[in-house]
């Protein structure tokens, strides 16, 4: 099966709605970076956005963007990963709830908590009855919601919206800094490659695509498998590389690249480049969380800067982890992406 | 009351989130609801907050509002019946 | 595409007991384990909610778990419910078996009792535990390996999205079995923000009555097994029922209340139908979503309605016996949906006496025994329209 990807959007910390972080990508030193936001008002009337927290604007922004408004009322599916929701109002409101003890707390922020939220507002604003659903499991989020559109696919739906969407408070940022997150000393985006510590730096996430059953002649590229793995052996990650390889009449050898989510964490990479050796051995890397930080659905951002190589036939060098065998002008590419070496995805890409 | 009208507009759009408008921009007779300033539900939960916040009244239930929330001068008269605070 | 879907197992823990014998007892009983809150710590006393009666502790107890684990009240309700549809559907091997799980408020129980700790480095193991996906693997870890596990997350409706999802997973040929449903624990956060909404009863709730006032919290948890047929026959297990069909759609009206029309509840329950092959007239009863707030009862009343038009079929809510457990409710309401289909009984409201005015519709009050009972609906409706249904049917 081939699912095209007409349309993607992001916002990010990179300049968003976008693509000039192609040519020009800003590089970041600061372990903590939010997300470089359009002008909402441009895109969503006032009296509508006044109970969205940011990570619920850049979500109907970028899914206004890439969904032509003649089709957002049917889509067949409105797909959502978000690792936390609005981090924004649950804080809110837990901030309320101790401070006020249990009295007086705002009811908006508590609606807004859940993490259904954003798929949910965003079928409010497409006027969208169909299928609506939102995965929240961690760093493979996004790419649950990517397996669920493929079975959606299956089954015969015509168009979906996926959207990846977290955020990054600075009280969230510091939570996870006590557990060890970040990086404790300075660091530049520029040397992530070359890292030897434990920790990444911080981004946002705000990615929308429109999937389709159909080309439309104006595809960015398809998508030929998508499969998730729990705790997987080598032997298990393997099996399922064959098994998508196999359903789409494709070897190794046309596989163009693999794509990593190496974000500068020494554990976290490490694991990466064992499953890339292993897999794919002198198959060229590619990374791209260097340019974009880390969040539970960065992962949407893979996809993202995957789904433009492959569109404009071009690698550009500083997404380049490790020089390897594979065409420069990328017709294949085979992402994976893992959480904590329990969680692992794979989707396949091509032209 | 004039003033207590202004206190409750520039609280309202506070605590709504109402960016960009003014106190002048809300007609204090206006309905609050539908179709004046075009308020919902959970709007009025948020004034039901904003008025035991501010002035010490406690709703029981949230149907009590309607009557209270016709119009930013009727939440006012309300107001200065029944503060505590 | 067209694989058979059966369940194999069913595990359960909610207010009114542990496991699915004791379900059976006070479902035909009417027993209700919505009361005074004695768990959770919170100043709201006055509010009943249905917890399960038993401390963290006593939990890790049962498990066998040390007492010092870091592990939040959700996975301890998880893990006992799992064991139990493991054993029930006899499944020794999770390593080709799918978890999916759902739930919501996650770790928060925890996060908003050390939320300053955290701040000054203490207690911050459970930092980590905080997010959906924590509690899921926590979960998943009790068998040691599943092939695949996620979590799915949209508010009250997730245990029944993770139904529908690991029915998907299995007529696509990606897994034999699935294990879906869904956890969630009680939490000062979620109690004070369904209070903010002023949607909590003060009394037991009383789902599609005139008087209705809101509802009731509860927890739990409830996983059922979901297996294709060729592989549940291959390995001799005890088939008990078929997952028939399940339906998915937004109500896409308003971001906490329903449609007057019932829009997305209606949608649902009419593709589980056309998924499941079924005229609404083959269906014998509805597990109603039915919380007890003005607002979700009338709107499923008119969805069924709409669905059914003068052929109602038996419909109760059992909330008032298990307080409303949110992202587990699907779960529980699934297991006792299976239950009541397997024992032909229909499951009471129990506080019931008049009925809502605009419909006239008259729910099931008490345990009806002896209903020859096909095919069973079980409904689950989460904030912001995600409506879900899905339809269990014996197997002849």
């Amino acid at each position: 099966m081939r699912i095209f990807i007409r349309s993607a959007a992001q916002i990010s910390i990179q300049n968003p709605l976008c693509d000039e972080w192609f040519e020009n990508p800003i590089s970041y030193s600061q372990i903590h970076n939010r997300s470089i936001d359009p002008d909402f008002k441009a895109f969503i009337p006032v009296m509508e956005a006044r109970r969205m927290g940011r990570v619920m604007k850049r979500a109907i922004v970028t899914s206004k963007s890439v969904i032509p408004e003649e089709n957002r009322a049917t889509l067949d599916a409105i797909l959502t990963g978000t690792g936390l929701g609005s981090v924004e109002d649950t804080e809110k409101f837990l901030n309320a709830l101790l401070k006020n003890d249990e009295e007086m707390l705002p009811p908006s922020n508590f609606m807004n908590s859940t993490h259904n939220t954003i798929g949910s507002i965003i079928a409010l604003n497409f006027k969208c009855h169909g299928y609506n659903l939102t995965s929240a499991h961690r760093g493979t989020s996004f790419d649950t919601i990517c397996f669920d559109a493929y079975l959606q696919f299956l089954k015969g739906a015509k168009n979906i919206l996926v959207g990846g969407h977290d955020e990054m408070t600075a009280d969230y940022f510091a939570l996870f800094d006590q557990i060890g997150f970040w990086k404790k000393e300075s660091f530049t985006a520029d040397i992530l490659k070359e890292s030897s510590t434990k920790g990444t730096f911080a981004g946002e996430t705000a990615v929308s695509f429109w999937l389709s059953a159909e080309d439309g002649g104006d595809s960015l590229c398809s998508i030929l498998g998508v499969d998730l793995l729990y705790k997987p052996s080598q032997q298990r990650l393997q099996e399922s590389l064959d098994t998508m390889l196999a359903q789409n009449g494709l070897s190794k050898n046309d596989i163009d690249a693999i794509v990593l989510n190496c974000n500068g964490d020494v554990e976290n990479d490490t694991i990466s480049r064992e499953v890339a050796e292993a897999i794919l051995p002198n198959v060229q890397q590619l990374y791209y969380k260097h340019l974009f930080g880390d969040s539970f659905t960065m992962s949407a951002m893979g996809l993202y800067i995957s789904a433009v190589c492959l569109h404009r036939g071009e690698i550009p060098a500083h997404l380049i982890y490790k020089n390897g065998a594979g065409n420069k002008r990328p017709r294949t590419l085979l992402l994976h992406n893992h959480y904590q070496n329990k969680d692992h995805s794979f989707m396949l890409l091509s032209v | 009351m004039d003033s207590l009208i202004l206190e409750l507009k520039e609280e309202i759009i506070k605590s709504l989130n109402l960016e960009e408008m003014t106190p002048e921009d809300i007609d204090s007779d206006a309905p609050l609801f539908g179709e004046g300033l075009g308020l919902d539900s959970i709007d009025a939960l948020e004034l039901i907050v904003l008025m035991e916040r501010n002035y010490g009244i406690k709703l029981a239930n949230a149907s009590e509002g309607k009557s209270i929330f016709q119009s930013v001068r009727v939440m006012a008269e309300y107001i200065s019946k029944n503060r505590t605070k | 595409m067209a694989k058979r879907v059966v369940i194999t197992g069913v595990g359960i823990v909610s207010a009114i007991g542990v496991g699915k014998e004791a379900h059976l007892r006070a479902l035909m009983k009417g027993e209700s384990g919505v009361g005074k809150i004695s768990y959770l710590q919170t100043k709201h006393t006055d509010i009943p909610v249905g917890e399960v009666k038993m401390s963290d502790e006593e939990m890790k107890l049962l498990l066998g778990i040390a007492s010092e684990s870091v592990i939040t009240r959700t996975p301890l309700m998880g893990k006992i419910a799992l064991k139990e549809a493991m054993q029930d559907s006899g499944i020794t091997d999770a390593s080709r078996v799918a978890f999916i799980n759902g739930t919501t408020v996650g770790g928060m129980e925890k996060s908003e009792k050390y939320y300053m700790d955290f701040f000054e480095g203490k207690n911050t193991d459970y930092i980590a535990a905080h997010d959906c996906g924590a509690g899921t693997e926590m979960i998943a870890e009790t068998f040691g390996k599943f092939d695949f596990v996620t979590t799915l997350s949209t508010a009250c409706s997730s245990a029944v999205n993770s139904i529908i999802m690991g029915g998907d997973l299995i007529r696509s040929g990606r897994v034999e079995a699935a294990i879906v449903g869904g956890a969630e624990s009680l939490s000062k956060f979620h109690l004070n923000g369904f209070n903010t909404l002023m949607i909590l009863d003060r009394k037991v709730c009383n789902p599609f009555d005139a008087q209705r006032n809101g509802l009731n919290l509860g927890e739990g948890a409830a996983y059922i097994v979901l297996e294709s047929e060729e592989s549940a026959k291959a390995r001799n297990a005890n088939i008990l029922c078929e997952l028939k069909g399940y339906g998915n759609a937004c109500d896409a009206f308003h971001q906490t209340a329903s449609s007057p029309t019932g829009e997305g509840a209606y949608l649902a329950m009419k593709k589980a139908l056309e998924d499941a092959g079924l005229n609404p007239e083959q269906i014998d009863y509805v597990n109603a979503h039915g919380t007890g707030t003005g607002n979700n009862d009338l709107c499923e009343s008119v969805s069924i309605q709409r669905l059914f038009g003068e052929k109602i079929p038996h419909f109760s809510s059992t909330k008032s016996l298990t307080g409303h457990a949110t992202s587990a409710a699907g779960g529980i309401e699934a297991v006792i949906s299976i239950l009541a289909l397997l024992n032909d009984f229909v499951p009471g409201c129990c506080q019931f006496q008049s009925p809502i005015e605009e419909t006239g519709l008259m729910p099931v009050k008490d345990c009806l025994k002896n209903v020859d009972l096909q095919n069973v609906m079980n409904n689950s409706f989460g904030f912001g329209g995600n409506d879900s249904s899905c339809i269990f049917s014996k197997i002849r």
